[in-house]
C-alpha cells in the first residue's frame, strides 16, 4: 500500500458568508495520478489552492508530506495554475531559466533543461523571443515548462488542458505519462472525463464543497452501475445546469 | 531568504537590459534642471524672507576708507567705526559683535570685506544687504556727483562668516550631507512608477500563483526592494559619469569654474546621519510604494496613489524657506517628525546645520520603525491581495488575512 503524500482532513473554507469547502476530507497517495473533478464553482481550485498555503481554511488540515505546505518545505512542487501567465515582456528562456532557479536547480542546469523543453516542444528557435510576441498555445507550453522545470515530485494541473489544441493535448498528456512513469504524484484538476480515464488512478468528484463520489475510477464507476465517468459527471451535475438555465 | 539572489539578480538584469532605464538616466538631469529652476524663480518665500533679513537690527562696526559715509548715518543704524581691523575681526570671532564692514578707498577696483557672526544659510545675507545699504543711503546724501557715482556703482564683497570662532562657509557646509537630499529626490522622482509597478506586474500577467508557491512572498518583496536600490545606484553612476566626463573634457573649452574638491568641509556626524535618513526613507518609500502596488489590481488603479504619495513627500519643498529659517516652528516640527512627509524636511534639515542631534536619533527611530511596519504590510498585502485580480484590498482583509 503506497503511502500518502497528501491529507486533507475535515476542511470547510468559507469567503464571508459563503462556503465552498464543505468539511471535505480525502488523502491523495504517493506516485498516483489523481482526479479532482467538479463542475465551475465546486472548489476545486480553492482546495489546491488552501492546499498550497495562498488560501487559509476557515477549518481542518492541509498537509503535504505530514506538513502545511511551505516553500522551503523541500517538496519538489510544479503547479500550473488555472489563472496562469508569465513575465510577458521578458524572454523565454530568462523566465523560463529564473523559475528553474528559483526551485533550486543551478544557472547552467535550468538553462539546459529549458532548452531540452524547448526542443521537446519545437520551440527551440523561440528561445530569446519575448513572450509576449508567441501565440497564446506556445505560452501554454511555456507555462508548462515552467511547470515541469527541476523533475518535481508533485505535479498540480489545474485545467491543463485549457487553451490547448488536439496535437498540444497530446503532447500535454506523453508529458504527465513521462512523469507518472519517474514516479511522480500527479494531481488533475479537470472536467475532462475521457482524460481522467485515461491518466488517473483514483479520483473524487466535488459538488458544493463536498465529496459526491470518491474512489479508484473503476470504483466509482462501479458504485453508479458502470456508466462512463462523462454520464456520471452529467448525472451529478445535471441539476446545476439545469439551475443555470 | 533562501532565492533572494536569484529574486534581485532577475530584477536587475532584466531592468538593465531595458532601453528606458538608459534613456531616463540620460534626460533625468535636463528634467531636474528645469525642476530646480522653477521652484527657484517661483519661490518668493525665500526673498520675501531675505528682505526682512536686511531689516533685522544686529551690531556691527565699520571702517570706511573711502571716507565718504557719514558717521551719523552708522550711528542711525546701530554701528559703530573702527579704526582696528584685526581688532574688529576678533570682535566678529568672539561674538562681542555680528559683523564687521571693512570699505576700501577704492570702491570702483576693491572689494568690500564683511566679517559676520553665522546665523544661518539665509540670514547670513543680512550683512550684505545692510552694507549695500550703507552705500545707497550715503549716496543719496551726498550732494556730489563724483561721490554720489561711486558709491552707486559697481561694487564688489568679500563675505566670511564664523561660527564658534572659526571660519564656516554654510553653502559649502551644505554640499556633503546635501548630497542625501539631492539622490533622494532623484530616485524616488526616477523611480517611483517602477516601485508602484514591481508588484502589480506578477498580478497583472497573472503569474503570481506560480511565483506564491514557489518563492516565500517576503523573499520576493525584499528581493524587490533590494533590486530597485541597486537600480536606482546603477542609474546615479550612469547620471554622472557623462557630467563629469563632460566637466572633465570642456572645462577649459567652456571657461567652467575650477572644483576644489578639497575645499569642501566634510562634518562626519551630518553625513552620517544624512546617510542613515536617506537609507530608512529610501526604504520607507519603496515599501509604502511597493504595498500600494500590490493592494491595487491595475497599474492604472495604482497611478491614482502615486501622485498622493508624491504630493506628502514633495509637498514639504514648497515651504523650503521656513526649513531654514524657522526649525522650531510646529509645521516645521510637524513635518519632520510624521513619517510621510518627514524626508525632505529632515534631510534638508541636516544639510543646513539646524537638525539638533536628539531630533535626529527621534526621526531615524520613526523613519525606521515605519519602513519595518510598511515592508511587513507590502509582504501581508501582497500575500493575501495576490488572487485580487478585479478590486483593491480593504485594510480588514489586509489585517486578518484571507
Amino acid at each position: 500500500m503506497k503511502s500518502d503524500i497528501i491529507t486533507i482532513k475535515d476542511v470547510t473554507i468559507s469567503f464571508g458568508n459563503s462556503v465552498i469547502i464543505d468539511d471535505l476530507s480525502f488523502d491523495i497517495r504517493r506516485g498516483e495520478t489523481f482526479g479532482l473533478l467538479g463542475s465551475n464553482g465546486s472548489g476545486k481550485t480553492t482546495i489546491i489552492r488552501a492546499l498550497l498555503g495562498i488560501y487559509r481554511p476557515t477549518n481542518g488540515t492541509l498537509l503535504i508530506e505530514g506538513k502545511p505546505y511551505h516553500v522551503n518545505q523541500g517538496v519538489k512542487l510544479g503547479y500550473l495554475p488555472e489563472e496562469r501567465g508569465l513575465y510577458k515582456k521578458e524572454k523565454v528562456i530568462d523566465v523560463m531559466t529564473y523559475f528553474g532557479q528559483l526551485k533550486g536547480l543551478s544557472y547552467r542546469e535550468s538553462f539546459d533543461a529549458s532548452m531540452k523543453f524547448l526542443a521537446r516542444v519545437q520551440l527551440e528557435d523561440k528561445a530569446t523571443a519575448r513572450l509576449d510576441k508567441l501565440s497564446g498555445g506556445q505560452q501554454q507550453k511555456i507555462q508548462l515548462g515552467v511547470t515541469i522545470i527541476g523533475d518535481p515530485q508533485l505535479l498540480i494541473l489545474d485545467e491543463p488542458t485549457k487553451g490547448f489544441d488536439p496535437i498540444n493535448r497530446r503532447l500535454l498528456m506523453s508529458i504527465i505519462e513521462e512523469h507518472q512513469a519517474k514516479g511522480a504524484t500527479v494531481i488533475f484538476v479537470t472536467h475532462q472525463m475521457e482524460e481522467v480515464e485515461r491518466l488517473c488512478d483514483r479520483i473524487i468528484l466535488l459538488k458544493g464543497g463536498k465529496a459526491a463520489a470518491y474512489g479508484t475510477v473503476a470504483a466509482v464507476r462501479k458504485q453508479h452501475g458502470g456508466a462512463s465517468l462523462d454520464d456520471i459527471f452529467v448525472s451529478i451535475y445535471s441539476d446545476e445546469e439545469e439551475s443555470d438555465v | 531568504m533562501y532565492n533572494l539572489s536569484t529574486v534581485i539578480r532577475f530584477e536587475v538584469i532584466r531592468t538593465v537590459k531595458k532601453k528606458m532605464f538608459w534613456i531616463m538616466a540620460f534626460l533625468f538631469p535636463v528634467v531636474v534642471a528645469g525642476m530646480f529652476t522653477i521652484v527657484f524663480f517661483s519661490n518668493s518665500a525665500t526673498s520675501d524672507a531675505l528682505k526682512d533679513t536686511e531689516k533685522q537690527k544686529f551690531s556691527f562696526a565699520i571702517k570706511d576708507d573711502t571716507a565718504q559715509i557719514d558717521p551719523s548715518l552708522i550711528n542711525a543704524m546701530g554701528g559703530t567705526t573702527t579704526s582696528d581691523v584685526d581688532g574688529a575681526i576678533r570682535d566678529v570671532k568672539s561674538g562681542k559683535i555680528d559683523a564687521f564692514f571693512h570699505y576700501p578707498k577704492e570702491l570702483s577696483t576693491q572689494q568690500i570685506d564683511i566679517y559676520g557672526r553665522d546665523v544661518g544659510l539665509f540670514d547670513n545675507g543680512r550683512y550684505d544687504g545692510v552694507a549695500r545699504s550703507i552705500l545707497t543711503l550715503s549716496a543719496s546724501q551726498s550732494v556730489d556727483i563724483n561721490t554720489r557715482t561711486i558709491l552707486q556703482g559697481e561694487i564688489r564683497i568679500h563675505s566670511q562668516t564664523y561660527k564658534d570662532g572659526q571660519p564656516y562657509d554654510g553653502m559649502k557646509q551644505l554640499i556633503a550631507p546635501g548630497v542625501f537630499l539631492l539622490l533622494f529626490y532623484i530616485l524616488i522622482a526616477m523611480f517611483g512608477n517602477q516601485m508602484l509597478n514591481s508588484t502589480i506586474e506578477e498580478k497583472e500577467n497573472r503569474v503570481i500563483e506560480m511565483i506564491l508557491t514557489t518563492i516565500e512572498a517576503r523573499t520576493l518583496i525584499i528581493g524587490k526592494i533590494i533590486s530597485l536600490i541597486v537600480l536606482a545606484f546603477i542609474q546615479i553612476i550612469a547620471i554622472l559619469i557623462p557630467i563629469v566626463a563632460l566637466y572633465l573634457t570642456m572645462r577649459e573649452k567652456l571657461e567652467l569654474p575650477g572644483i576644489d574638491l578639497t575645499s569642501i568641509p566634510l562634518d562626519p556626524i551630518r553625513i552620517g546621519i544624512g546617510f542613515v535618513l536617506f537609507i530608512a526613507s529610501f526604504i520607507l518609500f519603496t515599501g509604502l510604494l511597493v504595498t500600494v502596488g500590490a493592494a491595487s489590481p491595475t497599474a492604472k488603479e495604482a497611478g491614482g496613489f502615486l501622485g498622493v504619495v508624491m504630493m506628502m513627500l514633495f509637498g514639504p519643498l514648497y515651504a523650503v524657506s521656513l526649513f531654514v529659517s524657522a526649525p522650531q516652528s510646529g509645521i516645521v516640527q510637524f513635518l519632520s517628525f510624521f513619517p510621510f512627509t518627514a524626508p525632505i524636511p529632515l534631510l534638508l534639515r541636516n544639510a543646513v546645520g539646524n537638525l539638533s542631534y536628539t531630533e535626529a536619533i527621534i526621526a531615524i527611530v520613526i523613519l525606521s520603525a515605519s519602513a519595518a511596519i510598511v515592508i511587513s504590510l507590502a509582504v501581508r498585502v501582497f500575500q493575501y491581495g495576490a488572487l485580487e485580480y478585479s478590486r483593491r484590498l480593504n485594510l480588514r482583509e489586509i489585517i486578518i488575512g484571507r
